[in-house]
């Protein structure tokens, strides 16, 4: 099973037609690619590019979210996680696991080859530093997208995800990204509403998620047999290069949810934080709290707190200030204070279900549908929030969005040495 | 010099008439103090306790403010702070200090040796850990007070400082706090402005201050010298340690979020912080936080954010905004801004605020005014106080909790030069609110 050789599909598969029609231009191939779908239930034949928790569960949320829709190929860098993740799925989904010994692959080219095979989408849940270069090879192969949040861990991986894009667009690809709350009913209603003037002009907001130390998280012992290289990658949610920190890697939820209500992404920010609780060699180099002020347009500023940290009060919750009303946020509903006094609630339909059948929908109908740019801004925007209380500085969004070089993938992918970076100081870490 | 026992003063003095006069009760007790320096201009006799930076800088300040007002007694711990501190005000001020040797006090019991002597009125500004039970005895003592800010660094001292503000009032005494902004004109013109509604409702708002390590604080004490027991070596660095300073949202942001208490004429009712120290972990920084950020809501559900830090070579930041129904004012240290429906921008004259609330409170005791800024100062503290508690903690916690039943007293088991453990730092999710 280790770093097989793709089996080559001997008929002219869907993908191989995609491929032919590259020619005719990005117009035609869109509406190439509605047709292959037009019947409105064709097959789909996903492929999975990383096999964690959340791989397992978005591949089961996708195959549960429409009729004819069959995993056949897995990818992850380790043979064990996509093992139990495959056993896993097995179980849960039954015959719509058509994966077979032969389309399954690991190891750092793992995705590669996931793309190689007949598939028509992938679902990218590798950790979040892969995401711009997996996306990028999906695009470039012609597959549609799914991919989790966050989509980069730095500005370099920012413009990575927004290029791939735009080629999705050429070629009338989908994209989906997974911050599900875009798809839960109450905030739907609920930023509507606001957008339709219910509280009046947004002049102020507050975004906070505290709590939650992730202590119980993976693998804390280090085995002998692990090179640096495995022991970060196994550890990714507490390695920056990986994961972009938390305020990226889980509170980019959050913040997208601002830059939803406001529609648009903050023009400048200053932040703050450090790790004080999750001080530990096997917590990586992450922080553990982060303030950060956004300013979005027209001097407009909202507060982020975000901590991972146990035994504090919990917190998870956003709040718009308006001229004449003000919005409550959080997972269950969306109350409107003020002369437009509402509240929504959650109908209960699972936004995880709908991100997929949303999409197998739009690939079936030949819509379009492309999330990249949202979510890359939304990634951006949590990035700097981390880029300034790392190093202390205040940062403007076209400074990151275009002139930031802060890359942080690793000199080399192999299995080997690899120092830790060390956790940041402000005022000290340097703003790249 | 050391410890010298204060001299009796043989003639009957002002302050052994205020002490006379107590029987009388409080509404003819203020009119006795009124009475007394009805003439406009009679001389005040003035203590200070407390001789480092800030002492030194105040008592001159003070002095400087009216007439006929002269140092005539002054008392530190440490008699090395205790001289550098006279000399140069002796330079100065020139004939204004009439200290002799034998009303300079040094040592825990120094305070209580300037209350003893013929003074009308004591600066206070030892580390704010002593500032309650200074306070509380200046009053005893029938001393009018001015003390710098913060005023306390715990709920326990806090409660102290606004029982101590009421017997103050009782006796007719003025107390006045080094919050020198609230004697700044642009933001006097401007919370004016805020409070007749020119901004509308407020509805949210920002207090900002980043920046400044204080590396380079006390630059002789960061190493330890050998003969200092623990106790000198936490006094000496008494900025770092939170028994002492109460961490620098309290030492220091107290003005930036007196500003806000001010702006919306209120205290917060609830908050939650958090923090941590990410670039000042040495040892040398005792176990003070060097970046705080705190949501307070004050009434009506209102959310004010706080961002503080202490940190070298960061964008620098000192600014706070409110943000109202119909438009937003802008603050800092030299401007007031309002954007909306009534724009203004303050461009009038600035005096000296440092001066003006020493004038202000010699004019209250030469006239007979009543002026007591202990509970809205100890207010303000608090502010601070629970922002530090509960970024300390990681716990949310609501004003009326922490002025009325929290435990929390940092100081000390006993005053004396010997054995005292840095407290560790606090880690939130570990250190208990109490």
């Amino acid at each position: 099973m280790r770093n097989k050789t793709i089996q080559t599909t001997p008929d002219l598969s869907r993908r191989d037609f995609m491929k032919a029609s590259a020619a005719l231009g990005a117009m035609s191939l869109g509406v190439s690619t509605n047709k292959i779908f037009a019947a409105g239930s064709g097959k789909v034949r996903i492929g999975l590019i990383g096999c964690g928790g959340r791989g397992t569960h978005d591949a089961t949320k996708c195959l549960n979210s429409s009729q004819n829709v069959e995993l056949v190929a897995m990818g992850d860098t380790f043979g064990d996680r996509l093992e139990s993740c495959r056993k896993r799925l097995k179980q849960n989904l039954g015959e719509k696991v058509k994966v077979t010994d032969d389309a399954c692959f690991s190891g750092f080219d793992a995705y590669k080859n996931v793309l190689a095979c007949d598939v028509d989408m992938v679902i990218l849940t590798t950790t979040p530093h892969w995401r711009p270069m997996q996306l990028k090879a999906a695009v470039e192969a012609g597959k549609h997208v799914f991919m989790e949040k966050p989509v980069a861990v730095d500005p370099v991986g920012v413009r990575s995800v927004i290029a791939s894009s735009e080629l999705a667009d050429k070629k009338g690809l989908t994209i989906v990204a997974g911050t599900q709350m875009r798809r839960i009913s109450h905030l739907v209603a609920g930023i509507k509403s606001i957008h339709d003037g219910a509280i009046g002009e947004l002049v102020s907001g507050q975004c906070v998620r505290l709590g939650g130390g992730m202590l119980g998280w993976g693998p804390k012992q280090r085995r002998p047999e692990w090179s640096d290289m495995e022991w970060q990658i196994r550890r990714w949610l507490f390695i920056t290069w990986l994961s972009g920190d938390f305020i990226v890697e889980m509170h980019v939820h959050n913040l997208d949810v601002m830059n939803w209500a406001f529609n648009a992404h903050p023009v400048q920010c200053i932040g703050m934080g450090g790790r004080q609780v999750r001080t530990g060699p096997e917590y990586g180099n992450c922080y553990d709290h982060f303030a950060v002020e956004y300013e979005y347009p027209n001097g407009v500023r909202v507060e982020y707190m975000g901590s991972q940290i146990d035994g504090v009060t919990n917190r998870n919750d956003q709040r718009l200030v308006g001229t004449k009303g003000r919005a409550y946020t959080d997972f269950g509903r969306v109350v409107i204070e003020g002369p437009g006094k509402a509240e929504y609630a959650w109908d209960r339909v699972d936004p995880c279900i709908k991100q997929h059948a949303d999409q197998i929908a739009a690939i079936r109908e030949g819509k379009r549908l492309n999330e990249g740019r949202r979510i890359a801004e939304s990634s951006l925007t949590a990035i700097m929030g981390r880029m300034s209380a790392y190093t202390g500085r205040a940062l403007k969004w076209d400074w990151a969005m275009n002139a930031s070089k802060l890359d942080l993938s690793p000199p080399k992918y192999e299995f080997g040495d690899l120092e830790m970076r060390p956790v940041a100081i402000p005022g000290k870490t340097q703003l790249i | 010099m050391k410890n010298k026992v204060m001299k009796t003063m043989p003639d009957l003095s002002r302050r052994d008439f205020i002490k006379a006069s107590t029987a009388l009760g409080a509404a003819t007790l203020a009119s006795s103090a009124s009475r007394m320096f009805a003439a406009g201009s009679d001389k005040i006799r003035l203590g200070l306790i407390g001789c480092g930076g800030r002492g030194t800088y105040d008592t001159t300040n003070c002095l400087n403010a009216a007439e006929n007002v002269e140092l005539v007694a002054m008392g530190d711990l440490f008699a090395d702070r205790l001289e550098r501190c006279r000399s140069r005000l002796t330079e100065k001020l020139g004939d204004k200090v009439k200290v002799t040797n034998d009303t300079c006090f040094t040592g825990w019991d120094a305070h209580k040796k300037v209350l003893g002597c013929d003074v009308d009125l004591v600066i206070l500004t030892e580390p704010p850990g002593f500032r309650p039970s200074h306070l509380r005895a200046a009053v005893e003592a029938d001393k009018h007070v001015f003390m710098e800010k913060p005023v306390a660094v715990d709920p326990v001292g806090v409660r102290s400082v606004i029982e101590s503000s009421k017997m103050a009032d009782r006796k007719g005494l003025t107390i006045v706090a080094g919050t020198q902004s609230r004697k700044m004109a642009h933001l006097i013109e401007g919370m004016k402005r805020i409070h007749d509604g020119d901004i509308g409702e407020i509805i949210s708002g920002q207090c900002v201050r980043l920046g400044g390590g204080m590396l380079t604080w006390s630059e002789q004490t960061k190493q330890r010298q050998p003969g200092w027991s623990d106790m000198e070596w936490q006094l000496r660095r008494w900025l770092f340690m939170t028994w002492l300073s109460g961490d620098f949202i309290v030492e220091m942001h107290i003005h930036n979020l007196d500003r806000m208490n001010w702006a919306m004429g209120a205290h917060p009712v609830q908050c939650i912080g958090m923090g941590g120290r990410q670039a000042r972990t040495g040892p040398e920084y005792g176990n003070c936080y060097d970046h705080i950020a705190v949501e307070y809501e004050y009434p009506g559900g209102v959310r004010i954010e706080y961002m503080g830090s202490q940190i070298d070579k960061v964008t620098y930041r000192q600014d706070n905004r409110v943000i109202g129904t119909k438009g937003k004012a802008y603050t800092d240290s030299g401007n007031l801004i309002i954007e909306g429906d009534k724009p203004f921008k303050y461009d009038g004259p600035s005096p000296s605020p440092v001066i003006k609330q020493h004038a202000d409170q010699i004019a209250a005791i030469r006239s007979g005014e009543h002026l007591n800024e202990g509970k809205r100062i100890a207010e303000s503290t608090l502010t601070c106080i629970m922002g530090r508690m509960s970024a300390y903690t990681g716990r949310a916690l609501k004003w009326d909790w922490a002025m009325n039943a929290s435990k929390l007293d940092i100081s000390p088991p006993k005053y004396e030069f010997g054995d005292l453990e840095t407290r560790p730092v606090a880690i939130p999710g570990k250190t208990q609110l109490v």
